[in-house]
């Protein structure tokens, strides 16, 4: 069997455990990780008595330790209370618990880039602190933060590659049983690569769009 | 009904050392507009601030509209009750810059106030016609010049049928050939009846909308009184320089 036929034969059996796992990982923990980022960088800006505090040691910690090893804690942790957990579930969970933090700060930052008359603007039209963090400040911070937050999602796409470790059979994993049952690794690697990028792209461009929706209100308008 | 609307007693606050009220006393009828004047520094903008409770004063005690507020010590709910009672109209505009100018009317409305959103829009385009905005009502902030957010500003401080409006410095952050239209709007209020307290550097536009002006300096009220006596036979001598530094040349080509 030649390389370019291993290659086109490998193909599907590359890109459905992509579709199958890396995508689904990817979206359900993103969407769970943007839902702990809101709630931390919100606790983190309005400086919630305790709360707070418990935010800043979960950046901290979650900053602080490689991601490859809290996947292990994640899931080796239940196994010492004689729980089996199913490497799926715990890769979402991990992934969107390492991604909340730093997503956390992206939003927390980006919130604090508003200005505070904004606040004040709300107090006066008689809003209360949290109808003004919905429709106010968050909405800004969120605009702002777009970029940096389609960049994370970006890099989780790729880094879902360590969820192999933890018995997920996503893409890399698949090319690696190949690749070990041909030898042909280089040609296999590239292979996956190339699937990576294509789902990357896949994201630049939704980022793109998305964008473009949400500047309306601080890009000029065309031809204005 | 002459009631009096605000009174504020003994009113202090210090920034880290700078003592910028000393005991500031005074008290608002309505339907007066008061207009708030002096050099810069000399804690204009923080008594407004402190009177809508921006600003926590270090001590000092708020009536208004016959209810006791604490400007030192008060809560978000104790604030927000006063909110619901007073318009603010900032220095640099801050409409919310992801609302249109209609939304930035009727978000207080809705979301504040808890009015259906057909009633809030009929206001609010009401309020936009009376300072000359309904044209643009679906425009982004970043899509309007200087005098246009402005007067949006007060399109949206107007709304929810406040009993006072304060302006803080309303024209001080626009280009000159802007200000005549905010000031323009401004004037037209007076004539509805509302009652309001304008810190202003416009001495010219203070004398002519104002019913009653105050002089500040370092903290404290120099002088207030009557427009047309403050202007015509100023009693302290600081409030003489102060008007004589600044009206004298305006004062020739207006008359």
């Amino acid at each position: 069997m030649n390389v370019w036929q291993l290659l086109i034969e490998s193909f599907p059996r590359i890109i459905l455990p992509g579709l199958a796992m890396t995508v689904p990982l990817t979206i359900f923990a993103f969407a769970l990780a943007l839902v702990i980022a809101v709630i931390t960088a919100v606790i983190v800006y309005a400086d919630v008595p305790v709360l707070a505090y418990i935010a800043r040691i979960y950046i901290w910690m979650i900053r602080g330790t490689p991601l490859l090893v809290q996947l292990m804690v994640g899931y080796y942790g239940p196994s010492a209370f004689g729980i089996k957990p199913n490497g799926f579930v715990v890769a979402v969970i991990v992934f969107a618990i390492n991604e909340g933090a730093y997503c956390a700060e992206t939003i927390r930052g980006c919130m604090e880039g508003v200005s505070k008359g904004q606040l004040e603007a709300g107090y006066c039209v008689g809003l209360s602190y949290p109808k003004i963090m919905i429709h106010v400040i968050l909405p800004q911070a969120f605009r702002a933060a777009f970029p940096a937050l389609f960049n994370s999602m970006i890099s989780m796409v790729k880094d879902t590659s360590l969820a192999s470790n933890i018995t997920v059979t996503e893409m890399f994993l698949a090319t690696r049983q190949i690749a070990g049952r041909t030898y042909q690794f280089l040609p296999l690697y590239l292979e996956v690569a190339f699937i990576y990028l294509m789902f990357s792209t896949i994201l630049e461009l939704i980022q793109r769009r998305g964008e473009k929706r949400l500047g309306r209100y601080d890009r000029d308008v065309a031809g204005s | 009904m002459t009631e009096t609307l605000l009174e504020v007693k003994n009113l202090h606050k210090t920034f880290d050392h700078a003592e910028v009220l000393k005991g500031v006393s005074l008290s608002v009828m309505p339907g007066e507009v008061v207009a708030i004047v002096g050099p810069s520094g000399a804690g204009k903008t923080t008594l407004l601030r402190c009177l809508n409770m921006l600003e926590r004063a270090d001590a000092g005690e708020l009536v208004f509209d016959g209810e006791h507020y604490d400007p030192a010590g008060f809560g978000r709910r104790e604030a927000s009750k006063l909110h619901k009672k007073t318009g603010f109209v900032f220095q640099d505009y801050n409409l919310f810059a992801n609302k249109t100018a209609m939304e930035n009317v009727t978000l207080g409305l809705t979301s504040g106030r808890g009015m259906n959103r057909h009633k809030a829009e009929e206001i609010a385009a009401e309020m936009l016609r009376k300072v000359g905005m309904e044209e643009k009502s679906d425009r982004f902030p970043l899509h309007l010049s200087g005098g246009q957010q402005q007067r949006v500003a007060i399109a949206r401080a107007l709304a929810a049928d406040p009993k006072i409006i304060y302006f803080d410095e309303p024209t001080s952050a626009l280009d000159p050939e802007l200000t005549g239209e905010v000031l323009e709007v401004i004037r037209k209020l007076k004539d509805s009846g509302i009652t309001m307290m304008i810190v202003t550097h416009e001495l010219s536009f203070a004398r002519d909308v104002s019913t009653r002006m105050i002089f500040m300096e370092e903290g404290s009220i120099i002088e207030e009184g009557n427009t047309r006596e403050f202007f015509a036979d100023p009693k302290n001598e600081r409030t003489r320089a102060f008007i004589g530094m600044n009206v004298d040349g305006t004062e020739k080509e207006e008359q």
